[in-house]
């Protein structure tokens, strides 16, 4: 079911957006440390010294807005990866993408290059950038090639990540949490550099989306409705590395949100490219919300990195996405 | 001092020797009798010489061994402990051919068996047991595996690896000289210590799960404190066996929940001082300083709370002793 009319999709995006509050909500309502819904609203509203209004508003509500960040990034950056690829496997994370980021952040940090936030973002997106353009060079022409190279790629990575950690044991145990992405303690990291990066990236891709639908209908179509085609397609491109390079930035490597979302909104945004990126920003951070969530409850002991929780859900759904 | 200890390690050597003459022996190919003694390890009885001549060592024998002044030929890696070690045992622990990495499967087969051991002390995990050839080891010499189990448990753990090694005498010397200490320590705090309800905040949280670690009485963090009368209260919800029987890994969420019935917090600090970033991630939040026993000025930092020998215990004692010196003054 594909829904066509404007009023519809106005409406299911208003849906994704309530959705988005109440699973916002959830996460700061949700933890470790049981606080009733009263406090937590209180916490937000009037916030006093107490034990609970410094959970929620120290380390929940950071930690909320920090998932409807990445999820927003991851998404967008995989729809507008998808549509440029044509390939409906592509995603950051598959493309090598997020592992890049990952690494480059991670080899930054050992050799005391990335020490601030400002500058961890800046390697991460040369890393991000770097394995785009590695996958994309090698991996070109064929959509399984692209998949293929990308999983090569973030393989290959983890390999000199694990080789460097047991050579550098005391320099890398530091940087652990960057073999997994976790939204767990960043409350107190500098976040605001690549928050503000990711909204005016979100905001980008969503201004280009018009010129993404005319390129999405051919090179030559495109050309004819007055498109540039390779400065619009360079954009995005950049797009793409910004906002992974960023959400990895803040989180670590989280894969599978970028493929999941759009697979999910397709069906309501149809064949436009700028609704399927507004659905994205709306429903990717649902899904990271969720799974952050998940990530508290389905251990009786500790959590999981959120990671792990997008891991499983994108399995099963990178294997149905293959058979379709 | 080190003429005593000499004198003592001489005089064990012979009631050694002696001993294991009576004990048991076979014959080797030179045809002289070699003394063999039956050890009861981790991985069951052993039959080991009574006096060995080449002991290689890994994992938490290392340090116990070097400072027993066991007859060593090759050791694992203990990056970890080096900051413990005096400066002889420094020394010794550099020029030694190092046979194996940082954990169990590390192991350099080859290296041990061209260290030509006639006996290997393996000091590791029992579970770690599962990552060593230890078939491919018993070929080369006999194998004694005495693992950690509750930190705590180093105290006995550290002799029977020495005394695996034949080197009990030396240890014997060195504990009465952490047990002298402890005890005058002990004396020194009676009046405050012991009154105290401690919680202890570890170094192994992990920042990228966002929790922290909370040790209890036992644990590497507390074990020492204790013997100058420190007492911390509560227990694991969960026992997970070994370390994890004594200490947990709450979220920071429940950091208010775990502390704030504490009179008094110490928290684990690097050998240099340094705040480890599990423990900077926990002092630098809010629910930490609103703490009543931060609010009230009682909170001490404990350096050295990884030894696991009675040596390097001594240089715990000494920085514990630093540390709780305000209550003694308030």
């Amino acid at each position: 079911m594909i829904l066509r009319r404007r009023s519809t999709r106005t409406a299911a995006l208003l849906a994704a957006l309530a959705l988005l509050a109440g699973a916002a909500v959830l996460s700061v309502g949700v933890g470790a440390h049981t606080i009733a819904p009263a406090q937590v609203l209180r916490a937000v509203l009037w916030p006093g010294d107490s034990a609970d209004h410094l959970v929620v508003r120290d380390i929940r509500l950071p930690r909320a807005a920090l998932a409807v960040a990445v999820g927003a990034a991851l998404a967008v950056a995989g729809a507008l990866v998808q549509v440029l690829t044509r390939n409906p496997l592509a995603e950051p994370g598959i493309l090598g993408v997020t592992a890049g980021a990952g690494f480059a952040v991670t080899l930054g940090a050992a050799a005391g290059v990335a020490g601030g936030a400002p500058l961890e973002l800046g390697v991460a997106v040369l890393g991000a950038a770097a394995a785009a353009a590695l996958v994309g060079s090698v991996g070109h022409g064929s959509p399984l090639r692209l998949v293929l190279t990308g999983v090569a790629l973030s393989s290959v990575l983890a390999g000199i990540s694990l080789g460097l950690r047991l050579l550098l044991p005391e320099v890398f145990d530091r940087y652990r949490f960057w073999a997994v992405g976790s939204l767990a303690g960043r409350e107190q990291a500098e976040t605001a550099p690549a928050l503000l990066v990711i909204g005016v990236g979100v905001g980008c891709a969503l201004l280009l989306g018009r010129q993404l639908n005319a390129v999405s209908l051919g090179e030559d179509t495109a050309a004819g409705l007055g498109v540039r085609v390779a400065p619009v397609r360079a954009a995005a491109f950049l797009l793409v590395t910004v906002l992974a390079g960023a959400a990895t930035a803040l989180a670590g490597p989280i894969l599978f949100v970028g493929l999941i979302v759009p697979h999910l909104v397709r069906p309501l945004a149809g064949a436009s490219v700028p609704w399927l990126t507004a659905f994205a920003a709306a429903v990717g951070p649902v899904l990271l919300l969720l799974a952050d969530v998940g990530s508290r409850l389905l251990l009786p002991t500790g959590e999981l990195p959120v990671a792990i929780v997008t891991a499983l859900l994108g399995g099963p759904v990178l294997i149905w996405a293959v058979r379709r | 001092m080190r003429i005593a200890r000499t004198a003592l390690a001489t005089a064990a050597a012979l009631t050694l020797g002696l001993t294991a003459g009576c004990a048991g022996g076979k014959a080797g190919p030179d045809g002289a009798a070699a003394a063999t003694r039956v050890f009861a390890a981790d991985n069951g009885d052993v039959t080991i010489p009574a006096a060995p001549k080449r002991v290689v060592a890994t994992g938490y024998a290392v340090p116990a061994l070097l400072e027993a002044s066991a007859p060593l030929v090759g050791v694992s890696t203990w990056n970890r402990g080096i900051p413990l070690m005096g400066e002889a045992d420094r020394a010794t622990y550099e020029k030694l051919p190092k046979v194996a990495g940082e954990q169990a499967a590390e192991t350099n087969y080859e290296a041990v068996a061209q260290a030509d051991p006639d006996l290997i002390v393996i000091g590791v995990p029992k579970p770690a047991l599962a990552d060593i050839d230890m078939k491919r080891l018993e070929a080369i010499a006999p194998v004694v595996a005495i693992g950690p189990s509750v930190p705590k448990a180093w105290r006995e753990l550290s002799r029977r690896q020495a005394d695996a090694a034949g080197s009990l005498a030396a240890f014997d010397a060195v504990r009465a000289e952490y047990d002298k200490k402890a005890a005058a320590g002990a004396q020194k705090y009676a009046a405050v210590l012991p009154k105290l309800r401690l919680a202890h905040l570890g170094a192994y949280g992990e920042v990228g799960k966002g929790n922290f670690q909370r040790e209890f009485n036992g644990s590497w963090g507390t074990n020492v404190a204790q013997d100058l009368g420190a007492n911390y209260y509560g227990e694991v919800k969960v026992r997970g066996g070994g370390s994890k029987d004594v200490s947990e890994y709450p979220s920071v969420e429940e950091l208010s929940t775990a502390f704030a019935q504490a009179d008094a917090l110490t928290y684990s600090v690097a050998a240099d001082g340094s705040l480890p970033a599990p423990v900077k991630y926990v002092l630098d939040s809010r629910l930490w300083k609103n703490l009543p026993a931060v609010k009230a000025g009682r909170v001490f930092p404990l350096r050295y709370t990884e030894a696991a020998t009675y040596r390097s215990a001594l240089r715990t004692l000494d920085a514990a002793d630093a540390a709780f010196a305000p209550l003694l003054t308030k």
